[in-house]
């Protein structure tokens, strides 16, 4: 039952790249903006639960709550500071240095924030379901593991339905199709953008609390979890959260047969070459072509 | 904006000397004088990184092929140093060209394969580039694994530590002014303007004659020849080649020194380069919050000006200039009136004496020989039919109509006769030469030149070098041929040339987004006559145009019609029926009429088509 068992692993680990890939996907189809910095927010849900939890004594829930409060506080005044004078002014920036620089920017504050606050070592936000892992035939599920999958299938069901079924979703649509047309509209694209984007945060706030037992985070997570989410959006075409949650679960699963039958060491290598691979073999059809420009 | 992008591509050599001869001046200087203190090994430290940066101005800033392959090649700079150095006991200096080669031609390799993407799959693709490169490091031995790799050999070995330091010093800032040098004279030659079209737009580039899928790979060379530089440099100063040097977070170190300093301009990174490595020293709260300082730094500069701290200095040197400047030059010449102040005025077509005879080529074979011709031209996509079987034959002269209702296929045809987009089926032959897997950029320099639906201009650049890039025919040559020699004030001269032909020398200055969309529209015919076509196909010249305009564009097409070949597509029928000779009607891809002006008003397929009839 080596496969099964490397199968429900990687699709635990694809569950995660799933979500921070639909939280990607997402807020870029409003705003055209890739959010460099989710795992960020990941990184600080975990530790920061675990700051005010292990370190103050605090009771478990007013630690997550306060924690989430600040995430969303924090990614709002974001927008309201920095990306309106970015793009709400008479003359919006645009091109890859919107589309990049200003999130991976707020990634390296938000690490560096980190570091000042939790210091450098592995932590993680205590485990909300406690117990051994369950075990059925000879498959193992980590009882952490299920919970992570659990909200991953929550919370990207959650999403396409609002963008399937709900006006709200519909508008969502159309704001990064064409800012312009959609304000005519009568859609307040700006407000889509801090919405979706504290919302974004605060779920990855979420699932950093919810999968951090499983790894445990430093200060310095953020980056490659945000890294995962965003090669996963990018399979899934960006725009497409369906897919990016599709692409996510397949990179996980990848990872974890490669990692358990061709090589632990070099099971990475092998991967990213396979990406690699892919992308260069069949760009338009996972939607690269009209993604990014200037 | 506009006039800060102009000012990047200068005419003037001084251009890339004056940078140049600053870098290796000052370099010199600060390495003999603080050659021995902290001030001095920061700054060594900091000009291997801005020898790598300075090649992201060019690759990833201004040409916009964003392609992560710079820590990587910087480390296979270092470590191939390193392992000559310690493995085959040769000196850093000889080993550093072995391994500028061996990188090279490690790039043409990769990059042959990587560059056929664009955009952001380029940018994924080449994402995993560090991260496949960090994970085969840190578990090989051979290499040093984890914890890096120590080289006993230095850039500029000697047995006294001063002489050492200042020679590797001296070295370094040597390496660093050759790769300025060269990248400022690229963004000033004529392939500069070829790179920032590349960047602007892919498509239009290649309709211009850019050979960009050669473009792209020279730049992926460039960017990663330059990095193994930077990578040898330091393994040769610093004497360690650290499993840090080549990781993700390293690549992402370069951006921000790239971005902070200016990510288009070839000084601007360089001085990047240098502002982080002396912030990581600064103080020790700095140095220990590192991130925090460069996120906001970053988040700062950006907002101030997306073109980093090399676009704040050239803000603040135009205001010196304008509050200073113009008070000492007026007092110099004192009568110079300001130029044409006129230019938002409608122009005056002058097609009379028309552009005539000044190399739109003859065909050999004589009049009767048709110039181009589709041969049972098909497109589907998916399922869905485009283009049905269309067959058509135009001479060398003379003015043609293609009409249709929305749908019908008249742009995909004009796409497919432009080499844009292969057809499924059937012929384009040109002097019944089979053109059908001829790539754009080559039917550009066959004599196939257009226009586009959608105004395709080069925003941030003035309506002369938006002209002068169709004139550049520089697609027989690399990019770094052009530097010794730019063609870009002869391609401006023939430039200048069309645009007085077309009445427009009085807006050739001016930056292409400034103007009405007639004027727009008139540059890329410019643009599209300049290279003096033998086919010109235009895309709906006339939309957006009021009725007074269009006259004047009718009698421009006239005027082109007379001395090369135009296929014409557009919806306003009697525009169509004035300056046309014969017409051409698609419905659902299919050719339903051809003929004259006068059948043309007169049949009732077109009309019950077209008119509504």
């Amino acid at each position: 039952m080596k496969f099964g068992n490397l199968l429900i692993a990687g699709l635990v680990t694809g569950s995660i790249y799933a979500v921070f890939a639909v939280c990607v996907s997402v807020w870029y189809r409003v705003s055209n903006i890739l959010n460099l910095a989710v795992g960020d927010f990941a990184m600080v849900g975990a530790l920061g639960v675990d700051y005010v939890y292990r370190v103050k004594g605090l009771p478990l829930p007013v630690a997550i709550i306060t924690t989430l409060a600040v995430v969303g506080v924090f990614a709002y005044a974001y927008d309201r500071v920095v990306l309106r004078l970015a793009q709400d002014g008479p003359r919006p920036m645009e091109g890859i240095v919107v589309t990049f620089f200003f999130t991976f920017a707020l990634s390296f504050f938000i690490d560096g924030v980190a570091k000042m606050l939790f210091g450098t070592d592995v932590h993680a936000a205590p485990a909300l379901w406690n117990g051994q892992a369950l075990t059925w035939a000879s498959l193992h599920f980590e009882r952490a593991g299920l919970l992570v999958l659990g909200c991953a299938i929550i919370i990207g069901g959650a999403f396409w339905l609002y963008i399937r079924y709900t006006l709200g979703g519909k508008a969502l649509e159309a704001c990064g199709e064409n800012v312009i047309g959609a304000r005519i509209a009568g859609i307040d694209t700006r407000r889509y953008r801090w919405l979706i984007f504290v919302a974004t945060a605060v779920i990855a706030a979420i699932f950093g609390i919810v999968e951090s037992p499983i790894t445990g985070y430093t200060y310095l997570s953020g980056a490659t979890i945000s890294l995962t989410g965003f090669l996963a959006a990018a399979y899934g075409g960006f725009r497409k959260p369906g897919r990016a949650l599709l692409a996510g679960l397949f990179i996980g699963v990848l990872e974890a047969l490669l990692g358990g039958y061709v090589s632990a060491e070099y099971g990475d290598t092998v991967l990213y070459a396979i990406l690699a691979a892919l992308v260069l073999a069949w760009p338009r059809g996972l939607g690269f072509e009209s993604a990014v420009s200037g | 904006m506009s006039g800060r992008v102009n000012s990047l591509v200068g005419v003037a050599r001084t251009r890339s000397l004056a940078p140049t001869g600053v870098v290796l001046v000052a370099g010199v200087l600060i390495v003999v004088i603080y050659g021995q203190q902290y001030t001095g090994s920061v700054f060594v430290l900091a000009a291997c990184y801005a020898i790598v940066t300075a090649g992201m101005a060019v690759q990833i800033g201004f040409s916009q092929q964003i392609a992560f392959s710079q820590s990587v090649f910087m480390g296979v700079g270092a470590y191939g140093v390193a392992m000559l150095n310690t493995h085959f006991n040769m000196s850093v200096l000889v080993a550093t060209p072995i391994v500028m080669v061996g990188a090279a031609i490690a790039a043409l390799v990769l990059g042959s394969v990587v560059t056929r993407a664009s955009g952001l799959a380029l940018a994924v693709a080449t994402l995993m580039l560090p991260l496949i490169a960090v994970g085969y490091v840190s578990n090989t031995g051979f290499l040093g694994g984890p914890v890096g790799a120590p080289l006993t050999g230095q850039l500029w070995p000697s047995s006294s530590t001063t002489t050492s330091l200042v020679g590797g010093g001296v070295v370094t800032v040597a390496f660093l002014a050759i790769v300025v040098f060269v990248c400022s004279r690229i963004l000033t030659s004529d392939i500069g303007l070829e790179l920032f079209v590349l960047g602007v737009d892919e498509r239009t580039a290649a309709a211009m004659g850019v050979r960009t899928p050669r473009r792209k790979l020279e730049l992926f060379v460039l960017g990663c020849v330059f990095a193994a530089l930077g990578g040898a440099a330091y393994a040769g100063t610093q004497q360690f080649v650290p499993e840090t040097l080549i990781d993700p977070t390293a690549e992402l170190a370069l951006l921000i020194m790239l971005f902070i300093g200016g990510r288009r301009s070839v000084v601007g990174a360089v001085v990047g380069a240098l502002v982080i490595q002396y912030l990581q020293g600064a103080s020790n709260w700095v140095s220990v919050n590192i991130l925090v300082v460069e996120g906001l730094l970053l988040t700062v500069v950006l907002l101030v000006d997306p073109e980093g701290l090399a676009g704040i200095a050239h803000t603040v040197t135009g205001w010196l200039r304008a509050r200073y400047g113009d008070r000492l030059q007026r007092r110099r010449e004192p009568a110079v009136a300001p130029e044409e102040v006129s230019a938002l005025e409608p122009i005056v077509l002058k097609v009379e004496p028309p552009i005539a005879g000044r190399g739109f080529s003859a065909n050999g074979a004589g009049p009767e020989a048709p110039l181009l011709e589709c041969r049972s031209v098909s497109k589907e996509y998916g399922g869905l039919s485009v283009l049905d079987d269309v067959s058509l034959v135009l001479p060398d002269r003379g003015l043609f109509g293609l009409c249709g209702p929305n749908g019908a296929g008249k742009s995909t045809l004009l796409n497919v006769i432009g080499g844009s987009v292969p057809p499924s089926r059937g012929q384009v032959l040109l002097d019944g030469d089979d053109i059908t897997r001829t790539p754009p950029h080559e039917r550009f320099y066959l004599g196939i030149s257009r226009t586009f639906q959608a105004v395709h201009l080069i925003k941030g650049r003035t309506v002369l070098d938006n002209v002068a890039v169709a004139c550049l025919a520089s697609h027989k040559s690399s990019i770094l041929t052009r530097i010794g020699r730019s063609r870009l004030d002869q391609a401006r001269e023939q430039a200048a040339e069309t645009l007085k032909d077309l009445g427009m020398r009085h807006m050739q200055d001016r930056e292409v987004s400034s103007l009405t969309l007639e004027n727009q529209r008139l540059v890329e015919l410019a643009r599209a006559l300049a290279p003096r076509p033998r086919l010109l196909l235009l895309d709906e010249p006339a939309s957006g145009l009021s009725e007074q305009q269009r006259y004047r564009l009718a009698d421009l097409l006239h005027a082109i019609g007379e001395l090369t070949c135009v296929l014409l597509v557009e919806h306003d029928l009697d525009l169509v029926a004035q300056v046309s000779q014969r017409i051409f009607v698609l419905s659902s891809g299919r050719l339903v009429f051809d003929g004259g002006p006068d059948d043309f008003r007169a049949s009732p397929v077109v009309n019950s088509l077209l008119v509504g009839l």
